[in-house]
């Protein structure tokens, strides 16, 4: 079922697909941060911007891919997508990609699309990359593909010329999504061919709750493993900054907040204004995703915390003690009014 | 039935030792000491504990240079009953598709029923080995696991999958390769007669690319990904103040967000 065969010819691929990941008519926001992104290149290349969207009842995403900029929409749509299993999703889009040849195909960096993603890559021989923070396009139509190694410290540019599809999973929160302009209605809808009749696996329960968009708060207050399942000292300093609550991963794994919270490697990008860090250690791959952070605050007993070297404000201290206090003094500065 | 159960483990640059080499700007791995990637600790309890819940052994596989046979004998120390060093120079400069495609080899040349591996590694955090090997071999997968409930009598595994904002139970056919989310398995300690037999008796099999008849099929030429340029980045700038108490604290905040 793989294809060792002869390298392809890459001049026979065209366009740029993004996937739309949607769970029951939800839409998760990356797909469309890479819709906006993902134009930007095809100004460059000159290809057509490709939404593809497996799943059921789709014709409200397909609508929405278009007012956001997709030249024309890929659909398959069957019960069979519903809810999202690897193995069948997998095996449409490699029909899909086998069928249409798309060039460059840029997937969410979500669980889901760093489940299937590979499901695609590997039967097409595609170059996958993971990851990735930004991408550009050189002249030849290549997938200048970077990622941050090592806590972000190295941009590794990964380029994959001699196979097609260039694949990537992309970090959610890192572009920025269009708004959705009604007028664009000029959009093609194309209902593919459904190729999947069985799956090898069976979604017994899907329990799914708040997905709070962290990467949009200008304001953000994250607790990591040092507030020890109490949350409400956080809670009461996010209330006086008008902040979001975010979190280490250390703090979801807890099980005190949810991941969609998470920020870093494998959770959110983020880039408030203000980011405070809550009993966080700050490891490289928390770092990771707050450095784009305008001003970072760090509240830590340890002195020697790295979050230190990461921050332009720090205070040692207890977090049971400072947060409180500082939530006292933030909200009788007029800092309420300027909020507004 | 008893299942096979193979444990996929890396050998990696300890994270927290690797520097930058100041004269070229690339990453020097070679100072930092080898280590077991740390979600593969992880990956280790979740196969023992489908072990001690259905009739089967645990083997430990890894791709990697000779002297990754270390990690495989903390593997074994920690409880698993063989393992497999993986090991040819014919597999330098491979990417996760030729990587992937050697552990499905492995994998089924074994004859897995379970594939079990960490969410991706501390090195190249991928996370793309995973599916990659289920994919090669048209199998199953469970990512982002975070608890493991093995049903024999019905030829399944369910795993409680983390999904953002939630979670799914999700069963899948044998055979199957499961993606442990990282933290959510505590790592049982290695008794000290097993670290000792894992040190001192312990042989691993090992296997090279003609083995698994792919010695065509990697390395870096089969390769559709290859690493362009790297760059350092600098870091970013921070005021580094840190205050004495809680007032400086509110009023350089206010001055941010004013
Ligand atoms: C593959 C992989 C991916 C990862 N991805 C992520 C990711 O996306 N995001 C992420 O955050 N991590 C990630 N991690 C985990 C990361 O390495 C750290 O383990 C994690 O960030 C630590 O979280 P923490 O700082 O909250 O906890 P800890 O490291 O336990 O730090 C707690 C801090 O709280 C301080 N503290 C304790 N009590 C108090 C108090 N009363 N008042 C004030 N301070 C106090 C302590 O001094 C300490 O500095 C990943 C790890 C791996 C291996």
């Amino acid at each position: 079922m793989t294809d060792d065969g002869p390298a392809i010819d890459p001049g026979e691929y065209e366009d740029v697909w993004v996937f739309v990941e949607e769970h029951d008519g939800d839409v998760m926001p990356v797909s469309w941060e890479l819709l906006a992104e993902a134009e930007r290149l095809t100004e460059q290349t000159g290809d057509d911007l490709v939404a593809l969207a497996i799943g059921e009842d789709l014709a409200d995403v397909a609508e929405e891919a278009i007012a956001r900029g997709a030249d024309r929409v890929l659909v398959a749509d069957d019960p069979v997508f519903e809810p999202y299993r690897a193995d069948p999703y997998g095996e449409q889009f490699r029909a899909m990609v086998e069928e249409r040849k798309p060039s460059i195909v840029l997937i969410g960096g979500t669980h889901t699309g760093r489940d299937f993603a590979g499901r695609v890559a590997v039967p097409a021989h595609a170059g996958l990359t993971a990851d990735v923070t930004e991408i550009d396009v050189d002249d030849e139509g290549i997938l200048q593909a970077r990622r941050p190694a090592f806590g972000g410290d190295i941009l590794a540019t990964i380029l994959c010329e001699e196979h097609r599809p260039q694949m990537a999973t992309i970090r959610p929160g890192v572009f920025e999504a269009a708004e959705p302009d009604p007028d664009r209605t000029d959009g093609e809808v194309v209902e593919v061919d459904v190729v999947v009749d069985d799956a090898i696996s069976e979604v017994l329960e899907r329990s799914v709750g708040d997905t709070a968009d962290i990467t949009e708060a200008d304001r953000i207050v994250a607790v990591g493993h040092g507030v020890e399942g109490d949350l409400e000292p956080a809670r009461e300093l996010a209330e006086a900054l008008d902040a979001e609550l975010a979190a280490s991963r250390a703090a979801v794994d807890e099980g005190w907040i949810d991941g969609a919270r998470q920020v870093g490697q494998t959770g959110k990008t983020v880039r408030p204004e203000l980011y405070v860090a809550v009993g966080i250690s700050g490891a490289i791959q928390h770092v990771e995703g707050m450095n784009k952070s305008e001003t970072v605050v760090a509240i830590n007993t340890d002195p020697n915390a790295p979050i230190f070297d990461h921050a332009d404000y720090g205070i040692v201290g207890d977090l049971f003690e400072v947060c409180p206090a500082l939530a006292d003094r933030l909200g009788d500065e007029p800092i309420q009014e300027v909020v507004q | 039935m008893t299942w096979t159960i193979v444990v996929g483990i890396k050998q990696v640059p300890d994270a927290d030792e690797v520097g930058i080499d100041p004269d070229t700007g690339r990453l020097d791995r070679a100072s930092a000491p080898a280590v077991m990637n740390g979600p593969d600790r992880h990956a280790l309890e979740a196969a023992l504990t489908i072990r001690d819940a259905v009739d089967g052994e645990v083997i430990a596989m890894t791709m990697g240079p000779p002297n990754a046979t270390s990690i495989l004998e903390e593997a074994v120390a920690m409880g698993c009953d063989d393992a497999v060093l993986i090991s040819d120079r014919a597999f330098a400069g491979s990417d996760t598709w030729p990587t992937s495609l050697t552990l499905a080899r492995a994998a089924a040349e074994l004859g897995a029923d379970v594939v079990v591996a960490g969410e991706e590694t501390t090195d190249s955090s991928t996370g793309q080995v995973p599916p990659g090997i289920a994919a090669h071999n048209g199998w199953a997968q469970l990512t982002y696991a975070e608890a493991v409930d093995p049903r024999p009598e019905e030829g399944r595994l369910v795993a409680r999958r983390d999904v953002e904002g939630g979670y799914e139970l999700v069963a899948a056919e044998l055979p199957v390769v499961v993606a442990v989310a990282f933290g959510e398995f505590d790592p049982r300690p290695a008794p000290l007669h097993r670290k000792i037999y894992g040190e001192n008796d312990f042989e691993p099999t090992v296997w090279d690319a003609e083995d698994l008849g792919i010695e065509d099929e990697v390395g870096l030429d089969v390769s559709p990904t290859s690493v362009g340029r790297m760059e350092t980045v600098d870091p970013v700038e921070r005021k580094n103040e840190v205050v004495d108490d809680v007032d400086d604290l509110a009023e350089a905040i206010t001055e941010v967000t004013a």
